[in-house]
């Protein structure tokens, strides 16, 4: 299981970020930064980075601050 | 307690007026060549058009200055003013002042918006605006007393020259033991010698137990200062709650700040966590974006940018409360205690650090190759103490680097400091000398387009060159985003009306990242409203941080998630609750334009303000180079082919880059019509008479301007 948020997410081996907006949330592509395990991670990265079973994932609405 | 030594040499007493719906209704007004001062009615007109803050500033200043004066006659004036909601306790971000001057660096107005105590305080004791004119004969502290109901100038010799000395220092003199009712403006020695001063606003911060301070950096506002002989305003005022503003409507007031204030404890820890971190997490999303201006604005990623991104500084940062103002749940203003520099005046004692912020990180690191977190932090500690803006700063060194990288100029030209890029000692060696105004920083210190002048007539420097790799636009120097990418942010850049500030328009995650913006039209929208809200904030006294870095969960559902319709219809409710203006969210865009035209005309009338005043360098708008494109060629080839549908094959990289150059500069001058035709402005971007009319700025002197300049429709 996946926490993203206060939402419940399954896990499935080999599960990436890209995979997890594009599957798990409908709106997964609003999303250009978040958080997992406190780190952040950005949509150039997000194909690339694995996430683990039991993983916390804060999804960071960034679209006009700066 | 330190022992200061003031020599009183003007006293004015006055009666404090009782502060009406956030307003005292009278400013103050100060000419230091006379010792004079007195007192100004605000008017009716004043505020239903003007609103406050940088919109009273404005005016002020219209009236204080002539075509023809330059920052440094007596006549220019530093204006300072918070705004009708300014010194709100409970609704978060509302604590700012607007400082504008005519600035050194553009020679037109420049406007700052920055935290600490003092706006807030000096509309308290009576003013919702103080100008100082003239010049002191000897350096002069004013003394602005809401308590005593007193305003005083001391001529003060023997004063510490640095910002952090002396913030501690008057904040303990004029607060006893109350320090936390002190604000104290000040600049350094780097101000007075260099044309990039800024100025320190303080607030006390009282588990540490010491003056912090934020900066109106940009500008050189710092340098007017201190050409005029001031040494420091100094506000005193008392304990402050939801009643004194004297809002409208305390109930609503309180409805209102509660729910937003609410919102950011709640959300915050789930967003961005600018409570703990401040504005650091932007160096790394920057950097993965390719976004971190690296090298002089070459690239925008760097594999080291993970050296001085959000975690490390998560660990330096002093925990606790840090909100530049009473009660702001944003807390952002964090900055490291026990910080021990290894140069200068405080090598090897232990200072505080105010910052930094993820400007400071990127100019005074990424920019300049520099990848360690220390050093900036040394950056940061000086060029406040100092009194330089820390932006203009990094963006000429950066400037100077490239330049010394490509030969253009010399060790003997920077008095044998090796300015490569990521050379750390020469970079702080530089910062010094520039404070002093010796050596290669006196050349350094007045900014990169007389940078250029004086690059090519003294060194023989290619003119061209430097035009296209020198970030500066009006005069004034970038702030520390790539926009190669993001047409919008070129447009956010080169059409802010004080320079490239970012703090007109920030467009690039909406552009770039999410595409929300891909027509013409779109970008020229984003590029009127974004540009007006922004403004807005400055115009009542507020942070414009709480409006769009915690947003509503349910925002992205909304029609425009990046307007954060939410938020304006609360700041709406906001101004109605203190100022009984009944207002909605359109109206808030219709105050800000009134102002913002005003300031475009202000432009024009200092000889500015026309399409021509728009340009930006090439380097902020495509790969100036051969080594850049290459870093980038997938990029570049696939936009020359599918865009604009150009044949690559055989051609060199040479002819790629003047291929790309041509349609980039094609696009942005496109984009200037569009920005124009929405704005209500000519095709030389000035506004037309029916747009003046429509929001009631057309005063005689300022259809006066401009009709000298042709438009008289
Ligand atoms: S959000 Fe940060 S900068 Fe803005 S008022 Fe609050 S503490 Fe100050």
């Amino acid at each position: 299981m996946i926490k993203v948020g206060d939402r419940e997410v399954a896990w499935r081996p080999g599960m990436t970020l890209a995979d997890l907006l594009e599957e798990a949330l409908e709106d997964g592509d609003f999303y250009a930064v978040v958080r997992l395990d406190g780190k952040l991670v950005s949509r150039p990265n997000f194909a690339t980075t694995k996430v683990a079973d039991g993983a916390q994932v804060e999804l960071i609405p960034m679209v006009a601050g700066g | 307690m330190t022992s200061i030594s003031l020599k009183e040499i003007k006293t004015f007493t006055y009666e404090r007026p009782a502060i009406e719906r956030g307003y005292a209704n009278q400013t103050l007004y100060i000419d230091l060549s006379r010792n004079f001062i007195e007192i100004r009615p605000v008017s009716r007109q004043m505020k239903d058009v003007f609103i406050g803050g940088k919109g009273f500033d404005l005016w002020l200043l219209w009236q204080a200055v002539k075509p023809d004066t330059k920052w440094n006659d007596p006549e220019n004036a530093i204006c300072i003013s918070s705004g009708p909601m300014g010194g709100t306790p409970a609704y978060p971000g509302s604590g700012k002042s607007i400082v504008t001057a005519l600035s050194p660096a553009t020679g037109t107005v420049i406007d700052s918006n920055v935290g600490g105590y003092f706006g807030p305080y000096l509309k308290f004791s009576g003013f919702d605006a103080l100008q100082v004119q003239g010049k002191a004969g000897e350096p002069a502290v004013i003394f602005i007393d809401g308590v005593e109901e007193k305003v005083r100038i001391f001529s003060a010799r023997d004063l510490p020259d640095d910002a952090y000395a002396l913030s501690e220092a008057l904040t303990e003199h004029f607060g006893g033991k109350k320090r936390r009712y002190i604000s104290v403006v000040s600049a350094g020695t780097g101000a007075r010698n260099s044309l990039m001063g800024c100025l320190n606003f303080s607030w006390y911060d009282p588990k540490r137990k010491r003056a912090r301070y934020k900066q109106a950096g940009r500008g050189g506002i710092g340098t007017v200062f201190e050409d005029k002989g001031i040494k420091a305003i100094v506000a005193r005022w008392d304990s402050v709650s939801l009643d004194t503003n004297n809002p409208a409507d305390k109930e609503a007031l309180k409805k209102v700040a509660k729910l937003h204030s609410r919102e950011i404890v709640e959300l915050d820890p789930k967003q961005n966590q600018m409570s703990k971190i401040g504005t650091t997490h932007l160096v790394p999303i920057m950097n993965d974006f390719d976004l971190l201006p690296t090298n002089n604005y070459k690239f925008g990623q760097d594999p080291r940018a993970i050296l001085i991104g959000r975690e490390v500084y998560e660990a330096l940062f002093d925990p606790g409360f840090d909100g530049c103002w009473l009660g702001c749940t944003v807390a952002c203003a964090h900055g490291v205690r026990d910080f021990v520099p290894v140069t200068g005046p405080y090598k090897g004692k232990k200072v505080f650090v105010d910052g930094p912020e993820y400007e400071t990180v990127a100019g005074c690191g990424s920019n300049l190759g520099i990848w360690d977190p220390h050093v900036i932090l040394e950056f940061n500690f000086y060029c406040d103490a100092y009194g330089l803006d820390t932006i203009s700063i990094g963006t000429s060194f950066a400037f100077v680097m490239e330049c010394y990288e490509m030969g253009l100029i010399d060790s003997r030209a920077t008095g044998g400091l090796e300015l490569n890029f990521g050379n750390r000692p020469a970079a702080l060696e530089l910062l010094h000398q520039v404070a002093r105004g010796e050596g290669f920083g006196k050349i350094v210190g007045q900014g990169i387009r007389r940078m250029k002048k004086i690059f090519a007539e003294k060194f023989g420097a290619d003119p061209a060159v430097m035009e296209d790799i020198g970030m500066e636009s009006k005069g004034l120097e970038f702030s520390e985003y790539m926009t190669k990418e993001s047409l919008a942010q070129q447009g956010g850049y080169g059409m802010a009306l004080k320079g490239p500030q970012h703090d007109e328009a920030w467009l690039i995650f909406l552009d770039m990242v999410h595409n929300f913006m891909p027509t013409f039209e779109q970008k020229a929208e984003a590029l009127h409203w974004f540009p007006m809200f922004r403004t807005w904030f400055g115009l009542c006294g507020l942070c414009k941080l709480p409006w769009n870095d915690i947003v509503p969960e349910d925002n992205k559902d909304t029609e425009e998630p990046a307007k954060v319709m939410k938020h304006v219809q609360w700041y709406a409710e906001y101004f109605y609750a203190v100022t009984g203006r009944k207002v909605g969210p359109d109206d808030l865009i219709t105050m800000s334009e009134a102002v913002y035209n005003f300031q475009r005309i202000f432009n024009l009338r200092m000889g500015f303000g026309r399409r021509e005043h728009d340009t930006i360098p090439y380097r902020a708008v495509g790969p100036v180079t051969v080594e850049e494109y290459e870093s980038r060629r997938e990029r570049y080839d696939r936009q020359l082919k599918e865009k604009h549908g150009v044949d690559i094959e055989g051609k060199d990289t040479a002819e790629k880059v003047a291929l790309l150059r041509k349609f980039r500069q094609e696009l942005y001058e496109k984009l200037k019509d569009a920005v124009y035709k929405r704005r209500g402005w000519t095709a030389d971007g000035i506004p037309t008479l029916a747009t003046v009319k429509r929001l009631k700025i057309d005063f005689p002197e300022v259809v006066e301007v401009l009709k000298a300049n042709g438009v008289t429709e």
